[in-house]
């Protein structure tokens, strides 16, 4: 029984969101369309149930604190192609990083899908949004568990699609279809980047396989002997595409219109799951960033600009999911930094990874509390969502209220939650960096950065706590006169959500559960021990506290404050609010140029490739013109032709033959 | 005496599906007389029951074929390798998609006279497949040729009908003496009929060729490329799919295919298997730039002229032609296989053999024209069959589901992934290219040049069906042809069946070809 779970645990839980696609798409779209959710929460459970028990499986003698690479768990769902030389098999292949990566998605996602069972009730697409829900939690768990850069890349582009498919969920709106369309084509910046990756592995390993690339040092080390800089271009390569699907600097402009798309989506999508893929994909090719530090240094430089150009922007927004969605860009920013700090050291490259790791696994779920309490906000206001229009609804929305207080503590870095430990381990590293010989000027720099990025967190965060729950109670005319909170089926994710929040960085923060349990993922270096530091911790601490009371004073005490400060400071408030004009840079410097290089081309393509082409389709007439007399139906024509051509054939093969035979002779 | 017997009984277990086949036809053609009354009038629904048992005789056939594994080869008459195996296993399969197909085409008074065709057809390619002997061998090609014949004519009999199948008949007996006059010349060269004995010759003589010999090539290449539709021998191609019923262009499209190129294999290969590695044949140096040239010009004329019909029939037989043209790419670079054995010192990490990449491509083009002409069948009314372009136009809007299935096999006969086609034409040109020589290099270019082209016919027709209105005909009702979708559905699971699981044939291929 055992033997066969540990064969079959792997195609399991991408396979349960999948069945639960197709029953919606073909059975759940026609008959009980209200009860389309069910499948897909009793299919997320099972993936959920089965990665929890992979957990177990990938590390199977218990882990101790020692680095012990453990075997990857590897299946061949099928192969698709095996002929001669050419092997194309879909594999899929596990290991610590995985499995735990896979955890989080599914116990996010089925907390959302109950979330959502609720929220999208009376939607006249409710199946179609659970099935495209399920068709994302099945590709990115397969993006988790591919075997090799084909499949990953595959899926990769897969979740991209059911992005796409759920930000314009509401498709008739004019501003979804849009922000659709943004977040597609922007990703195809990234992508592009990826795939010259992955030809550039190929055409240097000769393979995509993950087991045969990462967990053969060798054969590493003899690339590295014979081009050194091959590895240079091939993680930057790896980076544009994780910029691209992590909403990085210069590509991040997609990922705060995408908060057109459900509430539960953003939660799940666009904060929890598939835009810490990139964060993935840098963390899974750890062995090859190892060899590459200058593009480390990129990484974390990227990663810093990120954080603080989001941070900044999110001071001032007014709509709530946009300053989220903001926050969102800045913590990405944050895992990035993290990475990027292995380029301190080479010892400092498992702490780097595995502290990244730790904190896109606390901000799963404390961001996901917070986009799905903002939703439970929107669902009160009757889809209203500047703060501007509500404030005071801590009465109104108890259960909101405490479930978004959770969530903002933790993301604000307050000592003890989730945020706190995982973001002070960042701190940290980066530190340990900035104390580096070779390049410590820059990380302190990130470093600095960093320390300025969390202040500005736990003040942008409590603004828009403040601003919503506090002051004096109003509510937009949309909703009504008793708004009405969360009922049970979004109350209860809602809590688990706001407990998880509070506690999953308690639990494996100060003992380094995490971080011991990553440090079996196989082709990872070897690493040590890296200490506490309680410097970071009390800087982090007082700033997170120092954000928080200037929120209050701002907020809560003299409300005027924030008003007065806008119109004494109108410049930098507008820099801010337009998020320092980047999106407007984009357009105008390079939406413009290409929309006239696209007109260039198009009268090219009219007046020169048509032309040619039309020249071209000339042939087929002028070629038919030649042969259309002898094919006129006269059968005796046609033996007349065959006769000729028997003739030719046999008179070129003898006169070749006398060549020949000459020739020999 | 007893020995005859025994010889006898030996040779008849190696044709066994065969014999069952054979009785299946003679046994409907005894019976039929006795159906139908003075004034050839039958009972309504008869050739329901014709059609159930061409079925059944088929199917039996195909369980003796299943319990009949390949055995070593023998200097008999008859051969049951792992080539006749895989032969027999696709005419059996695809023997009754055309049996679906041809359902509802004949009326009821002569309905068991064609199916009993049909049936002979089948038989003849199975025998061609196992053929061990050049009498063998033509004879067996003559049993697809004449039941082909009354096969065209049966079913309509009015002009075109008639005009058709006279057509086919002279050519077809044309080029039967042209692969006689071959035939006669390879005996004259060897002093044998055995096509064992003639390999054997070939490989115990002297390296040189005789010119006797390529002559023989020369003829037999011209005489079987009839039936390969390859260019210059495919005039008749579209006349003829143009004036017969749907079900025998259909079958004209894909059997005398197998038949062909099954007959030149065993002709110009001299051994499959594991003793194909020890042989070569001197036949070769003449027949492989014959083939080049005639697989160019067969892909080029092909796709050209298919470009510039309206006709979807007639479309159809020039995309046949251009599909004969990939196929004889990979017999071309498989036999090119055969010769570097002793130029070339070390071994070629070659990847796809050609032979195999052609027969793999026959079972995919098997499935996806087959469909397209189930279809076709389907998708025409009472008394009108499909012809135009017009005739498809806004398909989408009123039978949406054809049109769909339709679009799947146009776009795997264009060679579009997720299909059959896709793959088919990949490995071709994976097999072509990764020959590494020159010649077969250019082969592959060739052929994905003529991809593109293929591809904007069929497109063409999706569009029609999908962007145009219908034109009005409102006057003549749908009918459902349930044989018919039937097999267009078994078609469809081949052509996206066969792109998710291409083991399920490649794995019988390998076998033929390590």
């Amino acid at each position: 029984m055992t033997d066969w779970l540990q064969e079959n645990v792997l195609w399991l839980i991408p396979a349960a969101p999948l069945l639960a696609c197709l029953w919606i798409v073909l059975v759940g779209h026609v008959i009980r369309r209200q009860y389309a959710h069910r499948p897909l929460v009793i299919g997320l459970a099972v993936a959920l149930v089965a990665s929890l028990y992979l957990l177990t499986v990938v590390v199977p003698h218990g882990f101790g604190h020692e680095h012990e690479p453990s075997h990857s768990v590897v299946t061949t769902v099928y192969q698709w192609i095996q002929i001669g030389t050419i092997d194309i098999p879909v594999k899929l292949r596990a290991d610590a990083m995985s499995a735990l990566m896979l955890t989080m998605v599914t116990s996010v996602s089925l907390l959302v899908a109950i979330f959502a069972s609720s929220y999208m009730k009376g939607d006249p697409g409710y199946p179609r949004f659970f099935a495209a829900m399920a068709l994302f939690v099945f590709s990115m768990c397969m993006l988790v568990l591919a075997g090799n850069f084909l499949l990953l890349f595959v899926f990769w582009e897969a979740v991209g699609l059911c992005s796409y498919l759920l930000i314009g969920f509401w498709f008739h709106k004019p501003s979804a279809a849009a922000a659709a369309k943004k977040a597609f084509v922007v990703n195809r910046i990234g992508d592009f980047g990826f795939i010259l990756a992955i030809f550039l592995i190929w055409q240097t390993f000769g393979t995509l396989d993950f087991q045969t690339l990462f967990e053969s040092p060798q054969r590493i080390a003899e690339v590295l002997k014979s081009q050194p800089e091959m590895f240079h271009w091939i993680c930057l390569l790896l980076f544009v595409g994780a910029v691209g699907k992590s909403a990085q600097f210069p590509l991040q402009v997609w990922l705060p219109d995408a908060m057109e798309g459900p509430t539960p989506v953003s939660a799940l999508i666009h904060a929890a799951t598939m835009v810490t893929a990139g964060v993935y994909l840098v963390a899974r090719c750890t062995p090859f960033f190892v060899h590459a530090p200058q593009v480390q240094m990129i990484v974390a430089g990227i990663g810093a600009a990120t954080a603080l150009i989001a941070a900044i922007t999110a001071l001032t927004q007014y709509d709530l999911k946009r300053v989220l969605a903001y926050s969102t860009v800045s913590q990405l920013g944050y895992m990035f930094m993290a990475l990027g700090a292995a380029g301190g050291g080479a010892e400092l490259a498992v702490p780097a990874v595995t502290f990244a790791m730790f904190h896109m696994f606390t901000h799963a779920f404390f961001k996901a509390v917070l986009f799905l309490s903002a939703g439970s906000v929107m669902h009160a206001m009757g889809d209203v969502i500047d703060m501007r229009r509500f404030s005071g609804l801590r009465k109104a929305l108890p259960i909101t209220h405490w479930t978004f207080l959770a969530g903002a503590l933790a993301l604000a870095g307050v000592p003890l939650l989730s945020g706190f430990w995982s973001k002070d381990e960042i701190l940290a590293v980066l530190a340990a960096a900035s104390r580096g010989s070779e390049h410590g000027g820059f990380y302190s720099v990130i470093l600095g950065i960093a320390l300025l990025t969390s202040l500005m967190t736990a003040f942008y965060t409590f603004r828009a706590y403040f601003m919503t729950f506090w002051g004096d109670e109003k509510f937009p005319e949309e909703a009504g006169h008793h708004p009405h909170d969360a009922p049970p089926a979004m109350a209860g994710p809602l809590a688990i959500l706001a407990g998880a929040a509070l506690v999953v960085g308690l639990i494996s923060g100060p003992t380094h559960l995490y971080a011991h349990y990553l440090h079996h993922t196989p082709g990872f270096p070897e690493g040590h021990e890296f200490p506490m530091d309680w410097l970071m911790m009390g800087v982090s601490s007082v700033l997170a506290i120092g954000g928080i009371g200037v929120a209050y004073l701002m907020y809560v005490r003299s409300p005027k404050t924030a008003e007065n400060l806008k119109n004494r400071l109108p410049i930098p408030f507008l820099v801010s609010n337009e998020g320092l004009f980047i999106d407007w840079c984009g357009y105008k410097f390079i939406a413009s140029p290409l929309r006239g290089f696209a007109k260039v081309c198009e009268l090219f393509d009219r007046w020169v490739i048509d032309t040619l082409v039309d020249c071209v389709g000339f042939i087929p007439a002028l070629f038919g013109s030649v042969l259309r007399p002898i094919q006129n139906g006269m059968v005796q024509n046609y033996a007349m032709v065959m006769m000729i051509g028997l003739l030719v054939c046999l008179i070129t093969v003898l006169r070749a033959l006398a060549v020949t035979t000459s020739g020999t002779m | 005496m007893n020995e005859a017997i025994q010889q006898l009984n030996g040779a008849l277990s190696l044709i066994a599906p065969e014999a069952v086949m054979l009785a299946g036809v003679c046994l409907i053609f005894f019976a039929a007389p006795f159906l139908v009354n003075e004034r050839g009038e039958a009972p309504v629904g008869l050739r329901h029951r014709w059609g159930f048992l061409s079925l059944l005789t088929l199917v039996i056939a195909g369980c003796v074929w299943w319990q009949s594994p390949p055995v070593p080869r023998t200097m008999g008459p008859f051969v049951l390798d792992e080539l006749t195996w895989y032969i027999r296993g696709l005419t059996l399969f695809f023997g009754a998609v055309l049996v679906l197909l041809h359902w509802n085409q004949a009326d009821d008074s002569r309905s068991a006279e064609s199916h009993a065709c049909l049936l002979a057809i089948l038989a003849g390619v199975n025998l061609i497949a196992a053929s061990n002997d050049l009498i063998g061998l033509f004879v067996a090609l003559e049993l697809v040729s004449i039941p082909t014949y009354l096969f065209l004519l049966l079913p309509r009999r009015d002009a075109p009908a008639q005009e058709a199948t006279l057509k086919y008949f002279l050519l077809s007996i044309f080029s039967s003496a042209i692969v006689l006059f071959g035939m006669s010349y390879l005996y004259g060269a060897t002093g044998t009929t055995s096509l064992a004995g003639i390999h054997a010759a070939f490989s115990a003589g002297p390296h040189q060729v005789n010119p006797l010999v390529a002559v023989a090539t020369v003829m037999l290449i011209a005489g079987l490329g009839f039936r390969l539709t390859a260019v210059p021998f495919h005039f008749y191609a579209p006349d003829v799919f143009q004036g017969s019923p749907t079900s025998a262009a259909a079958m004209l499209s894909f059997v005398p295919k197998i038949a062909g190129f099954v007959a030149l294999l065993r002709l110009m290969v001299p051994a499959t298997g594991a003793e194909q590695a020890a042989t070569s044949w001197s036949m070769n140096p003449a027949a492989i730039p014959l083939l080049w040239w005639l697989a160019v010009i067969t892909m080029f004329v092909g796709n050209l002229m298919a470009l510039m019909q309206t006709d979807i029939r007639r479309l159809l037989a020039y995309s046949s032609v251009s599909h004969a043209g990939y196929m004889i790419v990979g017999l071309v670079v498989g036999m090119e296989h055969e010769i570097p054995k002793e130029v070339l010192s070390q071994p070629v990490a070659h990847s796809v053999s050609g032979i195999g990449a052609m027969l793999f491509y026959l079972a995919v083009y098997g499935s996806m024209t087959l469909g397209t002409f189930a279809v076709l069948i389907a998708a025409s009314r009472v008394n009108k069959r499909i012809e135009t372009y017009d005739d498809l136009s806004g398909l989408s809007r009123t039978r949406p589901g054809l049109a769909l299935v339709l679009a799947i096999f146009l776009f795997s006969l264009a060679g579009l992934p997720p299909t059959a086609g896709f793959l088919g034409k990949l490995n071709l040109f994976f097999a072509a290219w990764s020959q590494g020589f020159e010649s077969s290099r250019w082969l592959a270019v060739v052929l994905a040049i003529n991809a593109a082209l293929g591809a904007w016919y069929y497109l063409k027709i999706i569009g029609v069906m999908f962007l145009r209105d219908p034109v009005d005909r409102s006057e003549t009702e749908i009918q459902i042809e349930a044989p018919s979708l039937l097999a267009a559905g078994i078609c469809l699971m081949g052509t996206i069946g066969l792109f998710f699981f291409p083991g399920w044939i490649w794995g019988p291929i390998q076998s033929i070809m390590p």
